[in-house]
C-alpha cells in the first residue's frame, strides 16, 4: 500500500513534468469551449458558403447540436489523443531501465501496475470533467431554453468507456515492448468491439455502445436500462484486463 | 464580423485566447531552455509553437521534446 501511494505520487509528478497533463487538459478545454460555439455558428458558416443559391434554409441550432459536438469530439479526437499520450505508460520506463532500481528495492510489481492505472484514470476523469463543465456552461449560456435528459448518465457512460479503454491500453502495454505495439493492440480491441457491434444482439452487451449511444440517451430515444448490461460487461472487462496485465507484468523480464 | 457579433462571442474568445497563449508561451520557454529535440532545430520549433494554434505546442510536447 505504501509503495502504491509513493508510486502514484511519482506518476502524477511525471505527468506534470512531461506536460502530458497540460496537453490533455488543454485539448479538452478547447473542445469544451468550442463545442457549443461550433454548434451555434455552423448554420451561419454554411449559409455564407452557399449564399448565392439562397434557397436552403437551415434549422436553428439547439442544445442537442452542442452535445452532438461534445460526444463526437470526446469520443473521436479526445480518446485518440489520450491513447497516444498514454501509449508509453510502461514502455518508456522499461526502455530507460528506471524501473529496475525501484523493483529490486522491494516495490511490488502489482503496485506499479495499479498505480499507473489509477493515475491514468485520474487524468482522464479530470479532463472529461473539465470538458463537460465547460460545454455545459456555454450550452446553457447559448441555448437557455433547451432541455436535455439523462445528461449526467450519458457522460458517465462515456467516462466508463474511457476506463475500459485505459484498461485495454494497460493490458497491451504489459504485452508489448514498444508504444507502437501498445497503440496497435488497443486499436485492435476497439476495432473488434466495432465489428461486433454489427450484430444487433451483441450491441446490448458491447462496451462500445457506451460511447455510441450517448446522443440517443440525451434525446430520450434510448432507454437508460438498455445500457445496464453494457455497463456491467465493461466493468467486468476492465477488471479482467487490469488483473491480466498484473499477471503478465509479474512474469515480464525487465 | 461586426462589433455586435464580436461582443456576443467575447465570452468564448477570451478563454480560448488565454488557453492558446498559456500553451504557446509554456512551449516557447521549453523550446528555448532545452535545445535538444528529437528532430528539427530551434528555429523550426519556435515557429511551429508560435504560429500553429493549439496543435503546434501539443505536437512539440508529444513528439519534438528531447530527453533530458
Amino acid at each position: 500500500m505504501n509503495g502504491y501511494l509513493a508510486f502514484l505520487k511519482k506518476e502524477i509528478f511525471e505527468y506534470v513534468k512531461t506536460y502530458k497533463l497540460l496537453i490533455m487538459l488543454m485539448v479538452f478545454t478547447v473542445f469544451g469551449i468550442t463545442n457549443p460555439l461550433i454548434a451555434k455558428l455552423l448554420p451561419e458558416i454554411l449559409e455564407s458558403l452557399i449564399n448565392d443559391k439562397g434557397i436552403i434554409s437551415l434549422p436553428e441550432p439547439t442544445a442537442y447540436d452542442a452535445w452532438t459536438q461534445f460526444f463526437k469530439n470526446a469520443t473521436q479526437i479526445g480518446l485518440i489523443v489520450m491513447v497516444i499520450l498514454f501509449s508509453g505508460v510502461l514502455s518508456s520506463e522499461l526502455s530507460k531501465g528506471t524501473l529496475i532500481n525501484l523493483l529490486t528495492k522491494g516495490l511490488s510489481r502489482t503496485a506499479v501496475i495499479l498505480s499507473k492505472y489509477t493515475c491514468m484514470v485520474l487524468v482522464w476523469t479530470k479532463s472529461i470533467a473539465l470538458c463537460f463543465v465547460l460545454t455545459y456552461g456555454y450550452t446553457v449560456y447559448l441555448f437557455p431554453k433547451d432541455e436535455t435528459s439523462n445528461l449526467l448518465f450519458s457522460v458517465f457512460c462515456l467516462w466508463l468507456f474511457g476506463l475500459f479503454l485505459l484498461s485495454a491500453l494497460l493490458f497491451s502495454a504489459a504485452l508489448t515492448k514498444s508504444n507502437y505495439g501498445c497503440m496497435l493492440i488497443t486499436g485492435i480491441v476497439v476495432v473488434a468491439c466495432m465489428i461486433m457491434n454489427i450484430i444487433s444482439s451483441v450491441h446490448k452487451y458491447n462496451p462500445i455502445s457506451l460511447a455510441t449511444d450517448n446522443m440517443g440517451l440525451i434525446m430520450n430515444s434510448i432507454e437508460v436500462s438498455s445500457l445496464y448490461s453494457a455497463i456491467m460487461i465493461s466493468c467486468l472487462l476492465s477488471l479482467i484486463f487490469v488483473s491480466l496485465s498484473v499477471v503478465i507484468f509479474q512474469k515480464k523480464p525487465l | 464580423m461586426d462589433w455586435v457579433m464580436l461582443k456576443e462571442y467575447l465570452p468564448f474568445l477570451i478563454p480560448l485566447v488565454i488557453a492558446q497563449f498559456t500553451l504557446s508561451i509554456t512551449a516557447l520557454i521549453h523550446v528555448l531552455r532545452h535545445p535538444n529535440y528529437r528532430f528539427g532545430n530551434k528555429v523550426m520549433w519556435v515557429l511551429v509553437v508560435m504560429f500553429i494554434q493549439f496543435i503546434g505546442p501539443a505536437l512539440y510536447f508529444a513528439l519534438g521534446r528531447g530527453e533530458e
